[in-house]
């Protein structure tokens, strides 16, 4: 199984070595209808790998002085991600960024649900989702190259595909400072098709279904995406969430392997399934990314 | 969080126009005359040994397509009773295949906007709510609810459906739709109502900052003027107005730290129901996230479907 299996690093450094080539080329512009009396509302425009345009959300507290905390909340998988309210938009940056395929970044490709886990799998350099995670690290490109307010800490967030994108671009971008990952899909590990998995992971039963041999295929095109495996390079503390009945994102036994290795991880396990902790677990993770973004 | 208490002490101040069962009957009127053109396409990578799963189109308001997904158990001699879900307003509808083994049909309803269905409407998200506000004529979710309505007639159509047997399911958005559908749809013999949006639009738009609700104070904010006119149009799409129209057992579920969908709001619609209610309290969940919510519909629905078995326990 794992002589088709590539070293994740060095696929990435490569990506990122494309991504270095291609300008940035951001603009932003303000959102009159959708600002509030405290914070702005732009909408970004920036460009990832392949020339792709990519949008973005971003809001700005309107009295920004200095360095402003940032909070980049990844992406879910599915065709929307809007502006999303939090309370921290009032004192920080808060980015809601879109992945190609999504509403407003799909100028070229607009991705199917469900059909995205799948599209290209036959290899890895046709895999869709390799470009989605190359996005996320665009995204966090994107936050620092902004001009509407000096970046400081930024903690990074998301639930399900945002939770492993989260995971992913901090174990890529030493800048992050924290990252709230909710039941983060566990595409790409080695033990995920021995699951009896639940949608979105099922797509890529479904896929196995029609065609059977294509597993080693499978298993080498999402192996760059393992959060397990790039665990130990998130030098940023980490507040993982579970459910124990998740069989959709991240079963719990895979989560479990994720959480050892991570390098200072704080681990909540919840009676959920893929909704993980629901509301409790929403009230800790508010409190923990304003203690990480030092906004009180 | 909200307790019961708080629940009996809102009082909403949403009232229906004189006019509102006039408006739809109109609206279900203009749609009749529409030829539904249903289709479906089968597709065999989501299909399995339980269900052929399809991807299904018909015709709505304005002469739009709109796009389902319709699983129909393999095993079984039929006609099936059928659930038919309403999505949420961001989310995409997604495949419930669970059900092939109950034999029983489902529809999940892309309605337009949503992918699969937004080629000639796509307001986006946020959005919608306040497309075309400005007049209950031009309001979008005229179409959004047409669109379930018109998924009840694909049902309809279909030889393999019992069309005594259909009940509505959704949460939150679906929440809302399966109230108005049920009220405009009595062949909806049964629902379950989740945290349903499109409640007290006056009072949700100031219990909260969250989205979606919170469009609509950006909209105020923006045209200011434009309020009352507004207001007028959201009373003819307001939940709490169909609730008393739903002739058919209906169950409310409620998060009680909701932060999308306020609990009072949810509890005004509950009440505002004249037939056989049920109503379901999650005291420590926040929107769409209790943990027992999921099992629960599916048991209620199960409940319902075997009693109107003409061969079970209602016979």
């Amino acid at each position: 199984m794992t002589e088709h299996r590539t070293d994740p690093d060095a696929i990435w450094n490569s990506l990122d070595r494309q991504l270095e080539q291609i300008p940035l080329d951001l603009e932003q512009e303000r959102d009159a209808f959708y600002s509030q009396p405290d914070w702005d509302v732009y909408r970004l425009h920036y460009t990832g790998l392949d020339g792709y345009r990519l949008f973005c959300w971003l809001s700005a507290p309107v009295s920004a002085d200095g360095p402003v905390p940032a909070l980049l909340r990844m992406p879910d998988y599915g065709s929307v991600h809007d502006i999303v309210y939090t309370p921290l938009r009032s004192v920080a940056l808060v980015m809601n960024a879109t992945h190609r395929g999504q509403r407003q970044s799909e100028s070229v490709f607009q991705a199917n649900y469900p059909g995205l886990l799948t599209q290209g799998i036959e290899r890895q350099d046709t895999f869709a989702m390799m470009r989605v995670f190359a996005d996320a690290l665009r995204a966090v490109d994107a936050l620092l190259g902004q001009t509407l307010a000096e970046v400081g800490p930024i903690a990074l967030t998301g639930s399900g595909l945002g939770g492993a994108l989260s995971l992913l671009a901090a174990a890529r971008r030493p800048r992050i400072t924290a990252v709230a990952a909710d039941t983060p899909l566990a595409l790409g590990h080695p033990e995920l098709l021995e699951h009896d998995l639940a949608y979105p992971l099922a797509e890529l039963t479904d896929y196995l279904r029609v065609y059977p041999h294509r597993k080693e295929a499978i298993l080498g095109s999402t192996a760059p995406l393992d959060p397990v495996a790039a665990a130990p390079k998130v030098e940023a503390p980490v507040l993982l969430s579970l459910g124990r009945r998740d069989r959709g994102l991240c079963p719990l036994r895979i989560g479990e392997l994720l959480a050892a290795r991570l390098p200072h991880c704080d681990l909540r396990v919840y009676d959920g399934a893929s909704e993980g902790g629901g509301h409790p677990h929403s009230v800790i993770r508010e409190a923990w990314l304003r203690e990480q973004l030092g906004v009180g | 969080m909200a307790d019961q208490k708080d629940l009996d002490a809102f009082v909403t101040q949403v009232t229906r126009p004189e006019d509102f069962d006039d408006f739809w009957e109109r609206v279900l009127a203009g749609l009749a005359e529409i030829p539904l053109e249903p289709s479906l396409s089968p597709d065999p990578m989501r299909s399995n040994a339980d269900v052929d799963v399809s991807r299904v189109h018909y015709r709505s308001l304005d002469g739009l397509e709109i796009s389902g997904w319709y699983c129909v158990p393999t095993e079984g001699d039929g006609p099936f009773p059928a659930v038919i879900r309403f999505p949420g307003y961001k989310g995409e509808p997604g495949l419930r295949r669970d059900w092939g083994r109950k034999e029983v049909v489902i529809l999940t309803v892309a309605v337009r906007g949503k992918l699969g269905s937004h080629a000639d409407f796509n307001p986006g998200y946020p959005g919608l709510l306040t497309h075309g506000i400005q007049g209950r004529d031009t309001y979008g979710y005229k179409g959004v609810i047409s669109d379930c309505s018109r998924g009840v007639d694909f049902l309809l159509s279909r030889p393999e459906v019992d069309p005594q047997r259909i009940f509505a399911c959704g949460s939150s958005q679906g929440g809302g739709l399966t109230l108005i559908t049920s009220a405009l749809r009595p062949e909806i013999r049964g629902g379950v109502a989740g945290y349903p949006f499109l409640c007290c639009f006056p009072e949700s738009m100031r219990m909260l900052r969250s989205y979606p609700y919170d469009e609509l104070n950006c909209y105020a904010r923006a045209y200011p003027d434009l309020v009352q006119e507004m207001l007028e149009t959201l009373r003819y799409y307001d939940a709490v107005n169909f609730a008393p129209g739903i002739k058919y057992p209906m169950v409310v579920g409620i998060a009680l730290e909701d932060e999308v969908c306020p609990p009072e709001t949810s509890y005004a619609a509950y009440q505002r129901l004249t037939g056989p209610k049920e109503l379901w309290l999650f005291p420590d969940s926040g929107h769409g996230n209790a943990h027992d919510y999921p099992a629960k519909e599916t048991e209620w629905l199960e409940r319902q479907i075997d009693l109107t078995n003409p061969g079970g326990a209602n016979d």
